[in-house]
C-alpha cells in the first residue's frame, strides 16, 4: 500500500518537473509579487531605520521572501481534484480501487510539493539572495523549529482544503468556495502582512482560528520574532489544530461517503 | 455451476426534487421543494454462474448502470440483497472490488499524465499484485491487446481505441474473476471492436472469467453473449439464452420476393405485406402458422417470381419487440 502512495508521489513529482512553462510562469509571478511586497515595506519604513513592533526592515524582507516561497511549496490541489473528479464523474473509478481516496490525493499533493521545492523554491531563493541578500534565519534553533512548524502548517492547510473539497460532494457546484477560502487564508494567515500589524481585536480573534498558524507561526519562528518558548507553545497549538481538523475531516468523509453511496450523489 | 453473482429483489429508489420552469417555478422550488420518489431499479432478481458471458441490456435509463453500481458496491440498494462471490459488496466493498475488473467505455481509470505502462505499475502497487503474476498478466495482455506500440505513450495522447484497450488491460491486471464491461466498444472502429471482442472471448474461455456486458451495440451481444438479461423500467423483462429469446420475441420471418413484372393480386391469407418497393415485396409470416416452404410454393403458383429470399429475425428485432411491448 505504501508503495502505491510512494509511486503516486514519485509520478506527480516527475510529471510536475516536466511542465516547464508552468514553472516559468509561477516563478515569474512570485518574483514580481516578492519584489512588489518588499518595495512596499521599504516605502512604509520610509527609508528610515525606525522600528515598528520591534521588526526591522530586514526581518520583514526575510518574512515576505519566505512567505512567498512557502506559498509555492504548500501545494493543496485536493479541493480542485475532488471538484473536477466529481464534475466529470471520474470519482467513480477511484471508488473502484481498494485504496483510500483521500490518502491518494495527499500522496499526489506531496509529489507536487517535492517538485515545487526543486523547481520553484530554488530559483526564487537565488533571485531573492541576488536582490535582497540571503534571507538567513535569526538563529540555528529558529531554523530547526521552522522545519517541523512548516510541516504542521502544511497539514492544517491540506486538511482545510480537503474539507472544502468534500463540500463538492454535497452541492455539486463548488463555485467560488475555494477562492473564498484561499483569500481568507491569505489574509488571516499573515502571509501578506503579518498579523502583528493588525488591530488588537483582530489579533485576539485570530488566535482562536487556525489560519495564523499556517504562515505566521513558522515565519515568525524563522525571523526570530517568536522566541523558542513561544515557538514550542505555538507548535503545540498547530498540533491541536491538525488533530481537530483531522477528526473533523474523518467524520465528514465518513458521512459524505455513506451519503454518496446511499443516494448516488 | 456455482453462482458468482446473486441478486435478489433489488430495489433502488431515488428522491428527486421536481423542478418547474420559469422564474416562479424556480422560486417555488427553492422555498417548497417538491420531492418525488423514483424507482430506478424495481425488484430485479437474477443469478449468474461462473464462466458465463451475460449481456445486460435495456434502453437508456432502464436501470442498467444503477444495477452495475450496486453490484460493485459504490451504491447501496434501498432493499434487496446482492452477493458477489458470496460477499455483500455493501458490507465489504474493498474485498469485493479486488475480485472485480470494471471498464467504462465513457470513462478511463488510467492516469491522464502518466504513460500507459506507468499507470499499470501504479495499479500493480494499489492491488498489491506480486511481480511474477503481474509480469505474466501483462505479457499476455500486451500480446492479445497489442499494447506494445503505445505502452510508453502518455495516456492523454492515446486514440480512443488504444485507450480502451489500455483500460481493459488495466482492469484485468489483478486477475479478477468477474469483469464488468459498460459499453466497451462505444465509439470504436470495426478493427478495435473486433480486437476487444476477441479478447473477451479469450479470457472467458481460457481463464473462466465471468463477463457482464452492458451495451447498445447488438453485434457485441450477438457475437459474445450466450445469455441475455433484458431490463426496462427497472424490471427484468426477459432472461434467457439468446437463441430462445429471439425465437420467443420475434417468431416471424421475412420473405422477400422479386417479381418479373407487375402483378395485381399479391395477397396471401397467412402472410402480411409489410413493404413494397417496385417489383420487390416483403412478406412477414409466422413460421408456426405456415412454413417458409409452403408459403413459397403457394405464392409461386400465382406470382411470376424472379427471385426470393427468407430472412431470419436478428437480435435487433427481438430487442425492439421487448422495448415496444413494455
Amino acid at each position: 500500500m505504501l508503495q502505491a502512495y510512494w509511486y503516486m508521489t514519485k509520478m506527480r513529482l516527475l510529471t510536475s518537473l516536466a511542465y516547464r512553462f508552468e514553472v516559468f510562469a509561477s516563478v515569474g509571478t512570485n518574483l514580481i509579487l516578492m519584489l512588489a511586497s518588499v518595495f512596499l515595506w521599504k516605502a512604509a519604513y520610509g527609508g528610515g531605520t525606525q522600528q515598528i513592533n520591534a521588526l526591522s526592515l530586514q526581518d520583514l524582507t526575510t518574512y515576505t521572501v519566505l512567505s512567498i516561497m512557502l506559498a509555492s511549496v504548500f501545494v493543496c490541489g485536493v479541493q480542485d481534484t475532488i471538484y473536477y473528479k466529481i464534475r466529470e464523474g471520474q470519482i467513480v473509478t477511484d471508488f473502484y480501487r481498494p485504496i483510500p481516496l483521500l490518502a491518494c490525493y495527499l500522496a499526489d499533493d506531496l509529489g507536487g510539493m517535492l517538485s515545487a521545492m526543486i523547481n520553484k523554491v530554488i530559483p526564487l531563493f537565488v533571485f531573492a539572495a541576488l536582490f535582497f541578500g540571503v534571507p538567513w534565519p535569526a538563529s540555528l534553533a529558529g531554523f530547526l523549529l521552522f522545519i517541523p512548524s512548516c510541516l504542521l502548517s502544511y497539514a492544517i492547510l491540506w486538511l482545510l482544503s480537503a474539507l472544502i473539497g468534500l463540500i463538492a460532494f454535497w452541492v455539486m457546484e463548488l463555485g467560488n468556495m475555494g477562492m473564498v477560502k484561499d483569500s481568507i487564508v491569505r489574509v488571516l494567515s499573515g502571509s501578506i502582512v503579518p498579523l502583528w500589524f493588525f488591530p488588537e481585536s483582530v489579533q485576539t480573534v485570530s488566535k482562536f482560528l487556525p489560519f495564523q498558524y499556517t504562515y505566521q507561526t513558522p515565519l515568525g519562528i524563522y525571523i526570530g520574532n517568536i522566541g523558542i518558548q513561544d515557538a514550542l507553545a505555538a507548535m503545540g497549538v498547530q498540533f491541536i489544530w491538525v488533530a481537530l481538523l483531522f477528526i473533523l475531516l474523518a467524520a465528514c468523509w465518513k458521512r459524505t461517503k455513506s451519503k454518496t453511496l446511499i443516494q448516488g450523489g | 455451476m456455482e453462482a458468482v453473482i446473486e441478486v435478489n429483489d433489488l430495489v433502488k429508489e431515488y428522491i428527486i426534487t421536481k423542478k418547474e420552469s420559469g422564474l416562479r417555478g424556480a422560486l417555488k422550488g427553492l422555498l417548497f421543494p417538491e420531492k418525488k420518489t423514483v424507482r430506478g431499479v424495481d425488484g430485479i432478481t437474477f443469478s449468474i454462474a461462473q464462466g458465463e458471458i451475460v449481456g445486460y441490456i435495456g434502453p437508456n435509463g432502464a436501470g442498467k448502470s444503477t444495477t452495475i453500481k450496486m453490484l460493485t458496491g459504490i451504491l447501496h440498494p434501498t432493499s434487496g440483497s446482492i452477493k458477489v462471490c458470496g460477499i455483500s459488496p455493501q458490507a465489504d466493498r474493498k474485498s469485493v472490488v479486488r475480485k472485480l475488473g470494471v471498464v467504462f467505455g465513457q470513462r478511463t481509470q488510467l492516469y491522464w499524465d502518466l504513460r500507459l505502462g506507468e499507470s499499470f505499475e501504479l495499479l500493480r502497487r494499489i492491488y498489491q499484485i506480486d511481480k511474477e503474476t503481474y509480469e505474466d498478466n501483462l505479457s499476455i495482455l500486451t500480446d492479445v491487446l497489442k499494447l506494445q506500440e503505445f505502452i510508453h505513450t502518455p495516456v492523454r495522447q492515446l486514440s480512443l481505441g488504444q485507450r480502451m484497450r489500455g483500460d481493459i488491460a488495466a482492469a484485468m491486471l489483478h486477475s479478477p474473476s468477474i469483469l464488468f464491461l459498460d459499453e466497451p466498444t462505444i465509439g470504436l472502429d470495426a478493427d478495435a471492436k473486433h480486437a476487444i471482442r476477441l479478447f473477451i472471448k479469450e479470457i472467458n474461455q481460457k481463464r473462466g472469467v465471468t463477463v457482464i456486458l452492458t451495451t447498445h451495440d447488438l453485434d457485441d451481444v450477438e457475437q459474445l453473449c450466450s445469455r441475455l438479461v433484458v431490463v426496462n423500467h427497472g424490471k427484468v423483462v426477459e432472461d434467457g439464452p439468446m437463441v430462445s429469446l429471439i425465437h420467443k420475441l420475434a417468431p416471424h420471418r421475412l420473405l422477400v420476393v422479386e417479381l418479373q413484372h407487375p402483378f395485381s393480386d399479391l395477397t396471401h391469407p397467412l402472410a402480411e405485406i409489410i413493404k413494397q418497393d417496385g417489383l420487390k415485396i416483403w412478406y412477414k409470416f409466422e413460421k408456426d402458422r405456415i412454413s417458409a416452404a409452403q408459403l413459397i410454393s403457394e405464392l409461386s403458383q400465382k406470382l411470376p417470381i424472379q427471385d426470393l429470399s427468407v430472412k431470419e429475425p436478428n437480435i435487433e428485432d427481438a430487442i425492439r419487440e421487448v422495448y415496444k411491448t413494455t
